[in-house]
């Protein structure tokens, strides 16, 4: 039905009726809060709800109680837990950072300067970011795999090198891990970065240069403190992407070995839907979604107060 | 050292990084097409068969024959579509809303909504799954697609009220003036011109739904209602170290699409991105 059409055949009450409606916001975003009442407010709180409960996936009767909030948080797995979900998260965060950043300085200075490759770079590092989790979980197996195909250890077998237990060993499978999570994760640092060094003021450069600034003294002191709220933006972001990401993991390593990379995101998830215990999941899932707030609040603590235009 | 040599240098360093950064992003890539086309013997030749001597394209038609991959392709394409469209009919009014209206607690409420994008769906979908299985929508594809529609929405409302907030003001209100109402502005002006941001969004949401894991994991049982996404990790259970050529087939069949979809439309999307990042 279009709109005109409703203009044109309506008496003229409705269509005062219809302009008055039309004028408030409300009715435009009704659907929005609807979605979001539905699927996300609701579930939330029934989260915090379920968390005080014993609930688990099959059984329909539950009591409430504090014993799955003491059971979970005092779990002996949790503290390795925490550790994985650390190093995991620390490390994309960092690393995706750093290497968009790097990247993104590189494509500009490139295109500035008109070098080879730049645009080959820039979207074969967004085609890794397109890649679904289980894909990249799949494909970075077969770069990690032990077995004769694995794609690393056959090229250190080439240049009698001595292979790497890439996967099996606990203290190496954590850095597989996150090498395939920076390989997915870069390419959007690498975007947020390129934006925010396109937006920088071409005649602080200027200055900097007049003023006899090498290079890395212009990189120091006039890039990094304008990209200070976008590299905070993006570490909020990339932060909760990073401890909400288990696809990738569950192909790649399951978790294993042992316990050396089972996330916060795969525990839960093995929790809840592996073992139906839903009251203790919950709660996990609450401990996770403090850690992603608090640590944007940490973060967002650090941007610059916006300024009133 | 003069400025000159300087520069040359700084060249030089650029293309041996932008070298080491092109066969990170794209070794992997190649290496899953490389697998992909091997024979079984040469499977066990590991990266010494970098470029097979034999390719084949026996396993993309094993693959495609001997499974459900052309169901679980289309039930991809399906729900991703399907979401693509769900996100627009919810998040365009409340983008025009946010862009022209004033009123009381609008900053708060697009903050509120970032918030929610910062929610793992992971915690949303346990009281879901509950909610669904009783009101008996489990293995639907309505269920999944809603459930992807709320996902989608926070960050499509926040690039789209960018993209009209790029249209100017006084086209709206010339519009007025003729008689038009707030609809048929939003139905002639803004739609038609925010095109490009629509478009973007679009294939933003398609290409997320498209790598969605969790949700019809969770939300779907039978076999020929999934997704790719869930597809390609059961199929990866029933596979063993000498049919792995089969698995990369599979694999690559699962992103080659995600990939085309990016790449035709690149542009905007970078475009609908960077300007959402930098205006905030």
């Amino acid at each position: 039905m279009s709109p005109i059409a409703i203009e044109a055949d309506t008496p003229p009450q409705s269509r005062t009726f219809m302009r008055r409606f039309a004028g408030a916001p409300l009715p435009w975003i009704m659907p929005v809060i609807i979605v979001i009442g539905i699927f996300y407010l609701y579930p939330v709180i029934d989260v915090f709800r379920l968390s005080f409960t014993n609930a688990t996936l099959i059984g329909e009767n539950q009591q409430y109680t504090f014993g799955s909030i003491s059971n979970a948080l005092s779990s002996p797995q949790l503290p390795d837990i925490l550790w994985a979900t650390l190093i995991f998260v620390g490390g994309s965060v960092i690393g995706q950072q750093i290497l968009g950043l790097a990247v993104a300085v590189t494509v500009i200075r490139g295109e500035k300067r008109g070098l080879f490759g730049t645009t080959i770079l820039r979207t074969t590092a967004l085609v890794a970011w397109v890649v679904p989790g289980i894909a990249g979980g799949i494909i970075w197996q077969m770069l990690f795999s032990e077995a004769p195909y694995g794609a690393l250890n056959s090229i250190l077998r080439l240049m009698h090198m001595p292979t790497v237990a890439w996967l099996s060993d606990p203290a190496m499978a954590p850095w597989s891990t996150l090498i395939s999570n920076i390989w997915r994760g870069t390419a959007f640092s690498m975007v947020v970065m390129y934006a925010a060094l396109k937006s920088i003021d071409p005649s602080l450069y200027e200055a900097a240069e007049v003023d006899g600034a090498t290079a890395s003294q212009q990189f120091f002191f006039v890039t990094l403190p304008q990209l200070r709220a976008a590299i905070l933006v993006n570490m909020i972001l990339i932060t909760i992407q990073t401890v909400n990401t288990f696809d990738a993991i569950i192909t790649l390593t399951g978790g294993g070995p042992g316990r050396a990379t089972e996330v916060i995101s795969l525990y839960v998830f093995n929790i809840v839907f592996r073992n139906y215990d839903l009251s203790g999941g919950s709660v996990l899932s609450v401990l996770m979604l403090i850690i992603s707030l608090g640590l944007a609040f940490i973060y967002a603590s650090f941007l610059p107060k916006e300024e009133e235009q | 050292m003069s400025g000159r040599t300087g520069s040359r240098l700084g060249d030089a360093m650029s293309y041996l990084f932008m070298l080491v950064m092109f066969v990170f992003f794209a070794g992997p890539l190649t290496y899953l097409l490389s697998m992909a086309l091997r024979d079984k013997r040469e499977v066990y030749r590991g990266a010494a068969r970098y470029i097979p001597d034999n390719p084949t394209i026996q396993n993309f038609i094993t693959v495609l024959n001997n499974s459900y991959f052309p169901i679980y392709l289309w039930n991809g394409l399906k729900l991703a579509a399907l979401s693509g469209f769900g996100v627009l009919i919810v998040a365009l009014p409340a983008a025009y809303a946010f862009s022209r209206f004033q009123f009381r607690g609008k900053g708060l409420s697009m903050m509120g909504l970032l918030l929610f994008q910062m929610i793992s769906p992971l915690v949303i979908m346990v009281p879901l799954y509950r909610y669904m299985n009783r009101l008996g929508l489990l293995d639907t594809h309505f269920a999944v697609v809603m459930v992807y529609v709320a996902l989608g929405v926070p960050l499509a409302t926040w690039l789209l009220k960018s993209t009209v907030d790029g249209i100017p003001r006084s086209l709206d209100e010339a519009a007025m003036i003729d008689g038009c109402n707030r609809f048929s502005v939003f139905w002639r002006i803004i739609l038609p011109l925010s095109a490009p941001g629509i478009a973007s969004v679009f294939i933003i949401t398609v290409i997320a739904g498209w790598s969605q894991f969790l949700v019809p994991f969770l939300l779907l049982t039978k076999n020929d209602l999934m997704p790719i996404g869930v597809g390609i990790f059961n199929f990866r259970g029933m596979q063993t170290d000498s049919s792995i050529q089969l698995l990369a087939a599979a694999c690559l069949i699962s992103v080659v699409p995600a990939i085309v979809a990016f790449l035709s439309l690149q542009r905007l999307i970078l475009g609908a991105m960077t300007s959402g990042a930098v205006k905030g």
